[in-house]
């Protein structure tokens, strides 16, 4: 595409994507958890690439050490480093919630535009039925069963919810998507003869975009919270280590008065969530200007 | 009658969600779900044991023969009885749902109470810091995993690293001190953890009624703030308020309750169905299930009902 002429550019362009960028760069706590964010990122990255926390499964220590500059958050109830098995959680968190958001939006995206398109046909029936009844079946029971459907398969938690997470985008989706594809720029597609799948994948979804940039910070939030839950109540991770699972082994030990393996797991859980809350605040007033 | 009428039809559509919900999970939880025959034989049971155990379950029927007997168990609420203890699976239920809904209903109604009330300061003093204050607030509410507010509140309550005025775990409604006693710690815990999505999400429905221009235009024809706040505020929020209202109440009362009862050890439905998860007891897994499904199908009556309430411009049709 040629650049128009420099004198019919406006003085600055002002596109969604630049406004909202400018917007972000000003909403100082959007910043502040962005940076969080990273640093978790990083964190979880380095154990990925085996830098940290390779000892997590080790039994360095002796049952319930202080916190010393070895261990700096101390040691369990059989003498393994909290800290490393506190950073090792992050990569777990990190794993579920990228796996989740990525391939829940992704569903979420495509089945909503398409029943969204097709609104008042059968396929859009279709669509609202199915999410009506994943929306219906209770969740614990859900994971449960496609656990065990799946044969204890560790990805069964992942697969349980990316088949319940992703009814909220579709939902958001079609309703976008009817809005849009009652636009004129549809309508012209439509009568210079653009086929339908394209209109849909390539004149309509990508106006969606914001869309899916929000609700997939919201499901990644979603994922990594109710993964804690699962695994505490042995429905989640199985081998490797989470934040749930240390708080589960840590309530025998609250009862005896030894509270770092909770602390730790519960305010990095907290910290991260928090900050990936105001990080999807920050992103959902930058790109919706409606939003109050 | 056109109300009768309108109920029936409006169950008659409900059907599709029921068959839905009902063939997924008798899919997962039955079908591929575990496979009893040998936990409940001895050791060295001879084929013909095996297939009269098998019998027994129905496993050597056909799928659709099975899936419809679920049904028919499900039309008639007669769902046998319960794999793992041998009770009746109805007896099992009404004897737990009562104790789910003593431990959920108080945090359920306060969760939602008082948000409406935080929503409403929040909106009404917007962007001032009273409104930052609270909505700061409900981040954090929503920043904490309902876990560890349970597993905080029974250390700042129930421990003796704490207040220790409240039982650790455990269930009792033989008195009113008794239940309260008991109900208070994962009350404390639902609110806490429910206050911060219920604020966030009314505060925005609160606000958007009022920045409309209807309101605008009755500020201006001088009508009192109080009619404008209960005739043009409050009455146009409701609807999306009872949906959400309405619609939290199935999961709530299974699977909101599951976490709490199998932590404090609560004999209810949640701890019931989290038994039922981990032995794979089926008959009570397919009468939760199903009712949770019956359950939503009346939710969604219960909502078109009470739109016509509060807003004479639904009809029902």
């Amino acid at each position: 595409m040629n650049a128009p002429a420099a004198s019919a550019l406006p003085a600055r362009r002002e596109g969604l994507w630049s406004k909202a960028l400018h917007k972000f760069s000003r909403d100082r706590a959007g910043l502040i958890s962005l940076v969080i964010v990273l640093l978790y990122t990083i964190v979880a990255l380095g154990v990925w690439a085996g830098l940290w926390a390779t000892e997590w499964a080790d039994v360095t220590g002796t049952k319930w050490m202080p916190v010393s500059s070895e261990y700096w958050f101390g040691t369990n109830l059989i003498g393994q480093d909290i800290f490393q098995r506190t950073l090792y959680s992050t990569r777990t968190a990190f794993e579920v919630g990228l796996v989740v958001a990525v391939l829940a939006t992704a569903v979420g995206a495509l089945l909503g535009a398409v029943a969204g398109f097709f609104s008042g046909s059968w396929i859009d029936e279709i669509a609202l039925w199915l999410m009506g009844v994943l929306d219906s079946i209770p969740f614990y029971l859900f994971v449960a069963a496609i656990a065990f459907a799946l044969q204890d398969n560790p990805y069964a938690m992942h697969v349980a919810m990316i088949s319940t997470f992703w009814t909220t985008v579709a939902r958001l989706v079609r309703g976008e998507v009817i809005k849009l594809k009652s636009l004129e720029y549809v309508e012209a597609a439509h009568a210079i003869g653009v086929p339908e799948i394209t209109i849909i994948f390539r004149h309509i979804l990508p106006n969606t975009f914001h869309i899916l940039l929000v609700q997939g910070t919201i499901t990644f939030v979603a994922a990594i919270k109710s993964e804690v839950i699962l695994s505490f109540l042995g429905l989640g991770v199985k081998d490797g280590m989470s934040w749930g699972l240390m708080i589960a082994e840590s309530t025998l030990e609250v009862m005896a008065g030894f509270f770092n393996n909770f602390l730790a797991a519960s305010v990095f859980l907290f910290v991260l969530v928090m900050a990936f809350n105001m990080f999807s605040d920050a992103l959902q007033d930058a790109l919706d200007p409606k939003k109050v | 009658m056109e109300t009768l009428q309108y109920i029936l039809r409006k169950l008659l559509t409900g059907i599709p969600l029921l068959l839905g919900v009902t063939f997924i999970s008798f899919l997962l939880m039955v079908y591929f779900g575990p496979d009893k025959t040998y936990e409940l034989l001895g050791k060295s049971a001879t084929p013909e044991q095996i297939e009269e155990v098998r019998h027994q379950l129905g496993y050597d029927r056909p799928f659709i023969a099975r899936y419809g007997q679920y049904l028919k168990e499900l039309a008639t609420m007669d769902f046998g009885h319960s794999d793992s203890t041998g009770e009746p699976v109805s007896g099992l239920l009404s004897r737990t749902i009562p104790i789910s809904l003593a431990l959920i209903t108080p945090g359920f109604v306060l969760g939602n109470l008082i948000a409406v009330l935080l929503a409403l300061v929040a909106a009404y003093h917007r962007s001032s810091w009273v409104d930052r204050f609270i909505m700061g607030f409900s981040v954090v509410g929503m920043s904490i995993s309902f876990l560890i507010a349970i597993i905080g509140f029974q250390i700042l309550l129930s421990s003796s690293y704490g207040l220790n005025m409240f039982p650790v775990r455990g269930w009792n409604m033989s008195t009113v001190g008794n239940y309260l006693s008991y109900v208070t710690v994962p009350t404390l815990a639902t609110v806490f953890v429910s206050l911060g999505y219920n604020t966030r999400f009314y505060r925005a429905v609160i606000v958007e009624e009022m920045t409309r221009d209807h309101v605008r235009t009755a500020r201006a024809f001088g009508i009192p703030p109080a009619r404008i706040f209960y005739k043009n505020i409050l009455k146009n929020s409701m609807i999306p308020i009872i949906t959400r209202v309405i619609f939290s109440i199935p999961l709530v009362v299974i699977s909101g309750s599951l976490l709490i009862e199998s932590y404090f050890g609560i004999p209810g439905v949640g701890k019931v169905t989290f038994d039922a998860i981990t032995t794979g007891d089926q008959p009570v897994l397919k009468a939760v299930v199903g009712l949770t499904a019956v359950l939503f199908v009346l939710a969604q009556l219960l909502t078109d009902i009470l739109y016509r309430a509060v807003d004479p411009r639904v009809t029902l049709k």
